[in-house]
Parts: C-alpha cells; structure tokens; sequence
C-alpha cells in the first residue's frame, strides 16, 4: 500500500468501510480540455450488483475503462482488495480478477467458439508441442456449462444468436477466476428472454462471491436485478444508495438533473386514411405472408423479439431488398418498390436502428448528413446551391440538435444528437410514412423524451409511423395499434389501451415465455 | 487539418532543399519542365482520386493509357487533326472505364479484382490491334496538346490545371461529387440514405476514363509515337500520387488538391534527385518509400483523432 500522506489519516478511511473488490478514490479523468470524470468515488463489494447509470457522456465508460487498466486516471487511485494498484493495460487488470464485457462485443466472428475462448491466453499444448485440441474443447464445454448453457463449441461464433455471443464473452471474461465483471450495457441486443437468461448467470456469479457492476440504460432492468445503485452526472458522482431506496422517477429526476414528469409524449389522435397497405409480403427466411397497415397521423408500434423480421420487412418496403411476395400499396395503389430511390419517390422513408453504421457518414459535417437525401432535390444542374446551409439550420433548430455548430464533424455530438440528425436527415425529404427502426436505441432519456415528443408531432401532421421497437414500455406508449411478429409472422394486434406487456410478450414468444420486462428479482432467481 | 497538409507541407520543405542545395532547381524553365513531366500522371491521378474517395481503386489506367494512344495515334496518322484523335482517345478510354464500372457494379466484384484483370487483358488487345508494331510518325497536328506552349507554359500544365479546378468544383460543390464522398465514407448509409451508389461509382469510372483518354492526347504529343509497353506502371504511380497526397486509401476523405499534390511531388522529386546528380537506380526505392511514409501519416493521423470507421 503506498505510504504517501498521512497514514494516521489513510486508517482512519479505512476503518467502518465494508470490505470491497475494488474501490475507486476520488478519480478524475481529463481528454483534452473535456473533464469526463470528476473526483468520483466506487466501490463494488464481493457478490453485490452494484448498478452504474447515468445519461449518455456521464462518465460510465470512463470510469470502468479506468478499473480495467485502459485509462489511468489523472487523480485519484484504484484499489484492488485493499492495495492500491496502477494497471496498465486491461491484461493487468485481468490478472488482479477485473473482467470486463464491452459494449461492443470483441469477439472473433470467423473463430469458433473454442478458438474465442482462447485468444490471447495460453492453450494446452500435447507433448509434441502442438495445440490440444481436445483439451481445448472440454475447457470450453466446461467453461459454458459452468454458467448454464450447452453451446457446440466448434461452431463459428457469426452464427451465433446475440444472446449465445454475449454468453461467449461471458465465459471469456470469467476465465481466470474474475472477483469483478463489469458488463456494459449487455442486454442491448438481447431479446426479453435471453435477458432473464443473462440475469440467471448473473445471479449464480453473485453467489459465488464474484461481484458485478451493471453499466445500463434500461431502468427495470437496474430495479430487478441490482443490490445497490450509483448515479453519474456530467461526470460528477451524484449518489450512491440501496436500489430498495430508490424508485424509478427518483432515478430519471438523479440521472437528469430535473424533474420528469412524463417521458412519453402522446396526444389523443384520430388516424385518417390509409396511406401504407402491405398484403401477403414474403421474403424466404426473413418474414412470411405479412399484411400491414398504416394510416394518416396514426403510429402503429411493431412488437417483437430480436430476429422476429421486423427490420427486414421495414426494409423492404423501402426498397433494400425486394420482396418475393405480395404487394404494397400506398393509397389504394399498388407500387413496384425495387430500390431505396423508388420508396423515396413514393414518399416512405426508413430510420435505421444502427445509428453508426448505417444511419450517418460519420467523416460528414452534420449539414451535409441532414441534406444527405435531398441533395437531387434541392441541387440545381447538379450542383449543390446555398440554401442548402439554411436548410440544414432550420432542421439543427427544429429538432434542437445541440453540442455544435452545423459545419463540425457529426462524430462531436453525443448518441442523442446523433440520432436527431439521422431523423432530421429523413424529415428533409418531407416523407408521408415514416419507418422508425428503434429509434431511442442507446440514447439518453433527455433526448429519448424529445424524440418521442417528434414522433407524436408528427403524428399529428398526418404523416403515417410504423414504429419498430424492441422496449415495451415504448410501444405501449406511443402507439395507436401494435403489431407483433414472431419469427416472420403477424402474431397478434392491439388496439391502444388494449394491449398489456403480457399480452404482447405471448405474441412474441408464443406463449412459452411469459416473464414480463418487469419481473422482480425474486422472479428471477425462483426462475431457474 | 486538411487531408492534404502534410503533402503541401512536406513539398514546400522538399522545394526548399532543393532550392538551397542546386541553383538550378528554382528557375521558372525547371518548374515549368516539372510540371510538362507529371501532366499525364497528374490527369490520370485527379479521377483516379475520385474512384479511390469511393472507397474503390483502379490499377488498370497503364494498360487504358496505352489503348487510348494506340487509338489515337492511329486516327491522328490516318485522318490528322487534334480533335478526331482526341475523340478516339476519349471514346475508347470511356469505354473502357464503362466495363469497368460495370463490372464493379452490376457484377458486383471487388474492383481490385476487375481493373487487374483489365490491366492485363487491355494490354494484350494493345498486342492484337498493334501486331506488336510501334506507331510512328505522328502529325503535328495531333501533337498540339503535347508540345504547343503559350506565355512560355506548355499546354499540358494548362490542361492539368484546367482539369484540377473543374475537379475541385465538381468535388465540392456537385450532387455527384458530394454523393462520392459519403458512398467512400459509409456505404451502408449512403444506400440507406436513398443515393445511387451504383451509378456514382460507375460515372467515377467513366470519369477515369475520360481522362486517361486526355492524357493518352498529351502523351502522344510529347512522346510522338506509341509503343506496346505505353503507360506501363503508371497505374500505380497514379495510385501512389493520390495516397501521397493524402486521400485516405480507405475512401471517403481526400480532395482534388490532394491528387495534384501527390503528382507534383512525384515530379519534384525525380527532378531534384537527377539535378543533385543521383543515380537514377535510387527513383524506385526513393518512390516506395514516399508511399510508405503517406500511408504512415494517414493512419498516425486516424490514432491521434480516434477515428474508427
């Protein structure tokens, strides 16, 4: 332990403190002139789920990224069982039992799940030196079976479900015998179900003592599933208390610095007529003899689970990949729909849900991503005239997109403000029916509150929303009607107010899972 | 920072050197010279930029070169004039760009692989077409882009700079130049977006084309015939004069400046290490290693600034 400043004083710290895997002391953490963390304090104890939200930029990242040795942090120190300790790099921090699981899954998607398991760690060797494979396999096998699920382990890890991915990581994170796993946002490409199963291996680390912080932006899930809940600010530690003292409106009010009254907005409506009919479209493997419609100023919500064919039906009624079967009709007239150009003309527009990689041209200016799809319209003999700054103003204020000016880099801006510029982007081209793929994907409740007050403006302009959304909460909400698709099939429609999760989750899942989004913890663990 | 900078930079140091160490290098006569001698590569290089800016490449301009002065040449001794053999030479680079893109497009195959295939299958109708025969004697007249001078500066660097300031407003302020750099820059949105990605690549072929089919009319003027070996290896010098300049390879950011940059840097270069009395066995190391150190920039620029698309 350092010996630095007054050990008289050091002690007295220490003592009446529970005993934590790691602690964090008042770090800070400087990029450049941006101060991301501020004299934040963490602990997390041994078999505890300690919660750590906050809105998008709060400094969650950061701060985990610097107990996994990827950052150092500018001020402050880390300890780990009581000694202070300075990683540099996340392999120290996996060797002192850190484990970390990213965001962004760093799997090796052409290896097999063997091979993933043993990238960048030893391997059993025979005594003619080569790689055991055999050895191998049953590690594997027994590494995954130790967290509950039976996987071939020689498939490639690409043709594995989400879920099955996350698993994977999983079992790579805990090799070594993890006393601490922090999991970001992990259940963001998980279906309801396979998050219960996420939850169910959670819980058999916590009562082997592991302790695990849970980085997430799914508020029911920190209610059923933490011990203990940390807030972030702006980089600054807000509070630290029981998850049993907190309820979820005190939370939002923490996260966001003011009150909230509402986060959905959604006025009374009177859907006029039909503008988007979608008759018998099938496409072999993605969605099967699919009837849908829209009318005017109505948002019809399309309910499902990951895999379900909802993104894949929404894109081909935009022209991305043609359907093999059925028609679309837009105003009682049937259309030939065979690029995203064509849908264009016919007024529809999709919001895709990977903001990244297919919503914006990251190297652009936020003007030329807003006038990205209106160039062809607004350009005069092929070239681009000076309005298109005016345009691209008007749109920046309307959606209230903040954080820079028009002309910087989109990549300046947080998640939010990026996807108001991928819905400004759409809006330009004035569509009449919009195709929403999880439009508050990853983005903070501030900017997930104004997106819905814009999607029910506009609704009440007229305009036709077909809302793709995998949280529950939100396509009861803000829908007028809610379709649900299971495996490439319509499985069940309700009308508004007609509908509760449970209703909509059978439709689903077939009926075989009814755990509900809310379920409490005690649901959880009697579950298994 | 600029993506062409470093270049600008790296060339006024080099210009600067060169000034102190020969007295010969800062003359108007050797600057003008410089720039007769990248003119072709230079042409080439501003619309190679712009399949590279969208995140394609063609390595198959050598061999195009070489079948645009074989049709121009032809046409130039059997009918004279500048304006006929300018039109076959067009006509045929346009066409070859044509297959090109549309292999790239319709076909769906990676274009590293259709413009190796048309550098070499270009070549050999260079072989059929010729016999393997040179074309010679060349009437002046269709060697005016060439030779021909005004104010004492050659037409070729007229050319060249004419055709870099329409590239440069054509890049920044058209649909299609526009459309080019968000197809380079993500592929995926721009065809979520609504924009025609197969035919803004295609016409960034055809445009290669095009200017190759000029260059092969400046070419000829200079060179007052036409072997079977023309153009040989200037499909990669063309290449190496856009990254050198600082397009990424990657597509999606560079400029117009940037390809002219890299092409006159090529030429300083040469220049100064034949007036600094170095043997000419040093050209190619000195070249690779000029690539080596642009591609190095890009990559230390995309660290420092985080970018990981």
């Amino acid at each position: 332990m350092s010996l630095s400043g007054d050990p008289g004083a050091q002690r007295a710290a220490t003592v009446g403190e529970e005993p934590a895997v790691f602690r964090l002391r008042n770090v800070t953490k400087h990029f450049g002139g941006v101060t991301a963390v501020e004299e934040v304090g963490f602990d997390l104890r041994p078999g505890e789920v300690h919660a750590l939200v906050g809105e998008n930029g709060a400094g969650k990242s950061t701060l985990m990224k610097m107990v996994h040795g990827l950052y150092r942090p500018d001020e402050g120190m880390l300890e780990v069982g009581g000694e202070v300790v300075e990683f540099s790099s996340p392999r120290d921090a996996e060797t002192a039992g850190i484990a970390m699981i990213p965001q962004e899954l760093d799997l090796f998607p052409e290896l097999s799940v063997t091979e993933n398991l043993f990238v960048g760690r030893p391997r059993p060797r025979t005594g003619w030196g080569g790689l055991d494979r055999n050895a191998m396999r049953a590690e594997a096998r027994r590494r995954l079976s130790s967290l509950g699920v039976d996987l071939d382990v020689t498939t490639t890890v690409k043709r594995l479900s989400a879920a099955n991915q996350q698993i994977v990581a999983i079992a790579r994170a805990l090799v070594g015998e993890a006393q601490a796993v922090v999991m970001d946002e992990p259940t963001a490409s998980l279906t309801e179900r396979e998050t219960q199963q996420l939850f169910g291996i959670i819980s058999d680390l916590t009562s082997g003592g592991v302790g695990v912080v849970y980085i997430s932006h799914r508020l029911e899930e920190v209610f059923a599933i933490s011990d203990r809940i940390t807030v972030l600010r702006d980089g600054h530690h807000i509070t630290t208390a029981p998850t049993s003292e907190l309820d979820a409106e005190e939370l939002v009010r923490l996260m966001v610095g003011r009150p909230l009254h509402e986060l959905f907005t959604r006025s009374a409506s009177s859907p006029g007529e039909v503008t988007l009919e979608v008759r018998g479209l099938s496409r072999a493997g993605e969605f099967e003899d699919v009837d849908l419609v829209v009318r005017r100023g109505e948002i019809v919500g399309l309910s499902g689970l990951v895999g379900a064919g909802r993104s894949e039906l929404a894109q081909s009624i935009f022209g991305i990949h043609s359907p093999e079967a059925g028609e679309i009709r837009i105003d009682g007239d049937g259309v030939r729909i065979r690029s995203p150009q064509a849908a264009m003309e016919q007024g529809i527009f999709y919001v895709p849900e990977e903001r990244r990689s297919q919503g914006l041209i990251l190297p652009f200016s936020i003007k030329n991503n807003i006038t990205l799809s209106i160039l062809d319209r607004i350009s005069r003999f092929g070239f681009v005239p000076r309005g298109e700054r005016q345009t691209a103003d008007r749109f920046a204020r309307e959606l209230s997109i903040r954080g820079a000016k028009v002309s910087d880099p989109v990549n300046r801006l947080s998640g939010g403000n990026q996807q108001k510029v991928v819905l400004a982007k759409s809006l330009a081209r004035e569509p009449q029916i919009l195709l929403l793929d999880e439009p508050t994907r990853g983005i903070d409740v501030g900017a997930k509150s104004e997106i819905y007050r814009l999607i029910d403006d506009l609704a009440k302009e007229g305009k036709a929303i077909l809302l793709i959304s995998s949280e529950l909460e939100e396509v009861l909400s803000m829908s007028d009607r809610i379709v649900v698709m299971r495996e490439g099939r319509v499985t069940g429609e309700f009308a508004r107010g007609e509908a509760s999760q449970e209703q909509v989750m059978t439709a689903a899942t077939g009926g075989k899972d009814r755990q509900a989004s809310n379920g409490s913890r005690e649901e959880t663990s009697r579950d298994e | 920072m600029r993506p062409e900078a470093p270049a600008l930079l790296f060339l006024a140091v080099l210009g600067a050197a060169f000034t102190l160490t020969s007295d010969r290098f800062l003359s108007a006569t050797n600057l003008e010279s410089i720039l007769v001698s990248v003119a072709v590569l230079g042409t080439i290089a501003l619309a190679v930029n712009q399949v590279i800016l969208c995140g394609e490449i063609d390595i198959s301009t050598g061999s195009m070169m070489g079948l645009c002065a074989v049709a121009a040449g032809a046409v130039a001794v059997s009918y004279g004039g500048l304006i006929l053999p300018l039109l076959a030479g067009v006509g045929v680079g346009a066409l070859a760009g044509a297959v090109n893109g549309f292999l790239v497009t319709v076909g769906r195959i990676p274009s590293i692989i259709v413009t190796l295939g048309m550098l070499y299958a270009l070549r050999g109708v260079i072989l059929l077409v010729t016999g393997g025969t040179w074309i010679t004697g060349i009437p002046e007249s269709a060697r005016v882009l060439g030779t021909g001078s005004t104010f004492g500066i050659g037409y070729p660097v007229i050319l060249l700079f004419v055709l870099f300031l329409i590239m440069e407003l054509v890049s920044r302020h058209s649909t299609w130049g526009r459309n080019v750099f968000a197809v380079g820059g993500n592929r995926r949105a721009a065809r979520f977006a609504g924009l025609p990605i197969d035919r803004v690549r295609f016409l960034a072929f055809v445009l290669v084309g095009v200017f190759v089919g000029v260059a092969s009319v400046v070419y000829l003027g200079r060179a007052g015939s036409v072997q079977t070996n023309t153009g040989t290896g200037l499909e990669l010098q063309a290449v190496a004069a856009v990254v050198i300049g600082g397009t990424s390879i990657s597509g999606g950011r560079g400029s117009s400046l940037a390809a002219l940059t890299g092409a006159v840097l090529i030429g300083v270069i040469l220049n100064g290490l034949v007036l600094l009395g170095v043997p000419g066995i040093w050209q190619q190391a000195v070249l690779g290693a000029l690539i080596l150190l642009a591609v190095a920039t890009d990559v230390l620029r995309r660290r420092l600034v985080g970018d990981k698309a």
